[in-house]
């Protein structure tokens, strides 16, 4: 069928042209904008799933924007691992959407609301878009739409502090889609192509003939990609960003938009540059000691923190870490796990942080300290909370435990021991973190000591399929691994 | 009986008390005689679904069975063998058992909305441990009994609770993490974690060993082996009487489960003793023997007093197991039994003492003997057989230790077991005895001429439901003590014969 040719643009093009039409209709009918922009994510999720369907069925699909053929126009590329990040794109972002609805009206003024659809609307399309690109200089346009839309949906608050951490992000960004860009001209000049696929044929000559500029721009990529991912060291912005925008913003951010640049990093490595690239040159091993280093301080900077939100985000750098693990290990099992992760992280992260906006929104507590007792008062909440964090533990039953086990097995196969005595213990330094919260806010005697508004029954059920998504990743699990394992075996 | 209808019954004994639990989390909202009816009632039914394995389990059957791939090779299955059915069948009986004790001694207590379904769920994981077939399914249950119990550590909310919970949350992840890490060690070098497909490391290798210690810091940590102990001195005494019963008595023993599982499933034990391995177990295990006991000699709070002797009695399960003959294994399995027993008719008798007169202080019990006949009769019963007197259980277990050590020409072994029951004499005697043959302080024998009148004591005994669960298992230290044809113990002698002879494969 033609339309089913074309899945790859229309799955961008319904949230993009959304962006454009919500702001109109909120002037009208607010309410109706808000379910316009949740029908454009729910059609892009749906054809995102027919278009698993079709490139499990069909192999993958090629796309050509506006019929101009690979080296000239721009590619869009379905295969089932662009597809699995697509899926993860859409659905976290339509089920951050439905929280997003009824806790903005809390956290924004009303007109801005309809310009936060929008934002929201391109930063979605763009990273869709990024998932499919096959072409550098593209890749480079939309990481530029989202880094200004994700900093725009920080800024949004127009409070101090979320326009200096606006400002922060802005900067550091800036300085990563330039490093990126240079890269890009870097690698254009020596092969003369931004499609990846030609670029993959071209660099294992050109590496030989300009060695120079293939490393340099290896070494751009790298920090281009670990600023906007927070990779350790590149991580300073994060934590003031993702704590103190709004709710849902925090979810996206942290769910959503770091992991996306760790993709591109990956398909860069795997797509990008030639075996002989990656065999040659110790980026894997750079990106290993970075990220082992990010597990570990991630975790240690994020028991020191006594604002909810801040504790959150400090994670998310230990925990975007262990997908760089991944792909620094340079590995069939350890790849499978990073990957994994990247969804297991999505739903779990964006779940911790929608419950502590639920918090926020219900009693206006933010500091750690004074949850204590929350639990009776706020059950449901705290229930997420909890299974949230056994995620991110590790306990059995939850998504957080077979990434873990892949990239434990990955360490092991490539014997490096050392790294699964780091993913462990980063296991338990986040259960070091974790639990007290979770211990003082159903067990302690004290009595929770601010008022605490109703929360609405939207708030409540984005939280439930959280909760089931979590118990999902972590059981039924067999399908998703095994398209991983399939598509991580066209690599090695 | 068909292995179908096995198959089915086994699923149901872990899966019943998890389904009901929230069953019972509701019913606590319509009436409190539901809830402990429906608590009561669940106990009971797993219990006599275990039972009825027992026929099938005499003819020598064994199931081994895959359910569900959670990952490629990696499943959660269900193993049914002399050594799931027996340890099972007595975590049952104690729960059944423990349960029914509850059902009055925390009739005064606060959130007993939480406590059953925690009581009733940690049973499900419990079972699901004992009948898991590999060991990914174990260790997923075994964090779910390890975390979910917290709960019951914490019941009283005190201060001092709450920091014992966290001690014990913390080493129960430490714990997890280092099983973690010894499974997923087994899985790459083997390809496999089932217990159904014999030996899985027949070699010898760093990797090994790092995995066999691996399982030792995961496994010993819940059987209170030195220097992982810290935490149950301090969780079991904080938590209710019953919960302590069942901490001590039967959870300890999961970790000593696993453990076994590792000597004889994943690895071969001819590789554990040959290359020496399990000369690491032999230090600890001496050492936590010695060191539970002597400690158990200084503490005055009767819990924390029998919480220390429980790091001891299960330092003889582990030393049995490292003797790796037929009668020391024979006899660590009867321990396993002899203490579940003994430990559980001491927490519960102590339980009775604690909510009929408050007294915890060891201090304190002069004269309770009198007060309390049936209770403190049951208590030294219990501590008798600790010590291990004839014709108790713990005379039995200790003797075929004894026996296995000396069969290993380890006459050193021999010795430390009777060190220990001197420590154990020297710490359970000092209570029994002024609780029968001393007056409580404050009254006074009055002379009248010759002989000596003693003011007549009230009678005040727990509640017939307590004090029937205390002598039920005061009498099982007799029954599985008297002569050596008892089914605890032919089971024992069954199972070691089974795990040395290769375990079925």
């Amino acid at each position: 069928m033609v339309l089913s040719e074309q899945l790859p643009a229309l799955i961008v093009i319904s949230p993009l042209i959304c962006a454009f039409l919500s702001p109109l209709l909120y002037r009208r009918h607010a309410r109706a904008s808000a379910y316009l922009v949740l029908l454009s994510l729910l059609l892009s999720l749906i054809m995102a799933a027919a278009l698993l369907i079709k490139v499990q069925r069909t192999g993958p699909l090629f796309y050509q924007m506006g019929s101009w053929p690979p080296p000239w126009g721009i590619e869009y590329v379905a295969d089932p691992l662009r597809v699995y990040m697509l899926l993860v794109v859409v659905a976290v972002s339509l089920w951050i959407f439905i929280y997003a609805i009824k806790d903005l009206e809390h956290e924004l003024r009303d007109e801005v609301i309809g310009w936060y659809y929008t934002l929201y609307s391109l930063l979605v399309a763009s990273m869709a878009a990024m998932t499919l690109t096959n072409d550098l200089f593209n890749l480079f346009v939309l990481m530029e739409i989202c880094a200004i839309t994700s900093c725009a949906i920080i800024t949004i608050k127009e409070d101090r502090e979320c326009l200096e951490a606006g400002f922060k992000y802005l900067v550091l960004s800036a300085m990563g889609t330039g490093c990126f860009l240079l890269g890009v001209a870097m690698l254009y000049m020596v092969t003369g192509h931004l499609n990846f696929g030609f670029l993959q044929e071209e660099l294992s000559t050109a590496v030989l003939n300009y060695p120079l500029n293939v490393f340099t721009a290896a070494a751009l990529f790298i920090v281009a990609f670990g600023t906007k991912a927070a990779l350790f060291p590149l991580h300073v912005w994060l934590p003031d960003a993702h704590a103190s925008a709004p709710s849902p913003s925090s979810a996206m951010l942290s769910g959503l938009v770091i992991k996306i640049y760790a993709f591109s990093l990956f398909i860069i490595f795997y797509r990008v540059f030639p075996r002989s690239l990656l065999d040659s040159l110790p980026l894997s091993e750079i990106v290993l000691w970075l990220a082992a280093f990010g597990v570990m301080f991630g975790s240690i900077y994020a028991m020191l923190q006594t604002d909810l939100k801040k504790m959150l985000a400090y994670s998310s750098i230990g925990q975007i870490a262990f997908i760089f693990l991944g792909i620094g290990l340079d590995q069939r099992l350890a790849l499978v796990g990073g990957l994994y992760h990247i969804a297991v992280h999505a739903i779990t992260k964006a779940m911790l942080f929608m419950a502590a906006g639920t918090i926020i929104y219900a009693t206006g507590v933010r500091k750690i300290s004074d949850l204590a007792g929350i639990g009776r008062v706020m059950p449901l909440v705290m229930v997420a909370f909890t299974i949230g964090s056994a995620s991110m533990i590790g306990i059995p039953g939850t998504g957080g435990l077979i990434s873990k086990w892949y990239l434990a097995l990955g360490a092991l196969e490539s014997g490096r021991s050392l790294f699964v005595l780091v993913i462990l213990l980063s296991s338990l330094l986040n259960a070091i973190y974790y639990m007290p919260i979770v211990i003082n806010s159903f067990m302690s005697q004290e009595d929770f000591g601010h008022g605490v508004k109703e929360v609405p029954k939207v708030l409540q059920s984005a939280l439930v399929i959280g909760m089931v998504f979590v118990a999902l990743t972590g059981i039924f699990s067999r399908p998703l691994i095994l398209l991983l394992e399939e598509q991580m075996a066209l690599f090695f | 009986m068909a292995e179908n209808t096995v198959i089915a019954i086994q699923i149901a004994i872990v899966l019943a008390p998890i389904i009901m639990t929230p069953i019972i989390m509701y019913s606590d909202r319509i009436s409190d005689k539901l809830r402990n009816g429906l608590s009561a009632a669940t106990a009971a039914i797993t219990f006599i679904l275990t039972l009825t394995l027992y026929p099938f389990i005499k003819n020598g059957g064994i199931i081994q069975l895959s359910l569900f791939e959670i990952l490629p090779n990696l499943e959660i299955s269900i193993r049914l063998d002399l050594l799931s059915f027996s340890l099972a069948a007595l975590a049952s009986f104690v729960w059944l058992l423990a349960t029914l004790y509850s059902l009055d001694y925390m009739a005064k207590e606060h959130a007993c909305g939480r406590y059953y379904p925690v009581l009733i769920f940690t049973l499900g994981s419990c079972q699901g441990i004992f009948f898991a077939g590999d060991l990914f399914s174990l260790f997923v249950f075994f964090e779910l009994m390890s975390i979910i119990a917290y709960i019951l550590v914490i019941h009283e909310q005190t201060e001092e609770a709450l920091k014992a919970g966290y001690k014990y949350l913390v080493m129960t992840i430490i714990g997890g993490l280092a099983l973690f890490f010894g499974i997923i060690i087994i899985f790459e070098l083997g390809g496999t974690v089932s217990l159904g497909v014999g030996p899985i490391i027949e070699e010898s290798s760093a990797l090994g060993l790092i995995a066999f210690i691996c399982f030792l810091i995961g496994f010993g940590m819940k059987a209170g082996m030195f220097p992982l102990h810290v935490w149950l001195p301090d969780a079991h005494p904080v938590a209710p009487s019953p919960a302590s019963a069942l901490l001590s008595g039967i959870m300890l023993k999961t970790g000593a489960y696993g453990l076994i599982r590792v000597f004889f499933s994943v690895y071969s034990y001819q590789l554990i003793q040959n290359s020496n391995w399990d000369n690491i177990l032999v230090v600890l295990a001496v050492i936590t023997i010695l060191l539970g006991s002597a400690v158990a000699l200084t503490q005055t709070d009767i819990k924390r007093r029998l919480a220390y002797s429980s790091i001891s009695q299960l330092g003889y399960v582990l030393l049995g197991l490292t003797i790796l003959n037929n009668n020391a294994i024979t006899g660590a399995l009867f321990h396993i039994f002899s203490h579940a027993f003994m430990k559980s008719a001491l927490f519960l008798a102590a339980g009775s003492i604690i909510w009929k007169t408050g007294k915890r202080n060891i201090a304190d019990f002069k004269g309770l003997g009198r007060q309390m006949p049936v209770t403190m009769g049951c208590f030294s019963l219990a501590a008798l057989a600790m010590i291990g007197i004839p014709p108790l259980n713990g005379f039995l277990s200790k003797w075929t230790l004894a026996l296995g050590a000396l069969d290993a020409g380890m006459l050193f072994f021999v010795l430390v077991l009777l060190i220990s029951s001197l420590l154990n004499a020297l710490y359970y005697l000092p209570i029994i005895i002024p609780a029968f043959f001393e007056l409580p302080d404050g009254v006074v024998v009055e002379h009248h001429g010759e002989g000596h009148d003693e003011p007549p004591v009230k009678i005040e005994e727990a509640t017939p439901l307590m004090l029937s669960a205390v002598v039920i298992l005061a009498l099982c230290t007799i029954f599985f003590g008297l002569t050596p044809n008892n089914l605890a113990f032919s089971l024992s002698r069954l199972t070691a014969a089974f795990l040395l002879g290769g375990g079925g494969f």
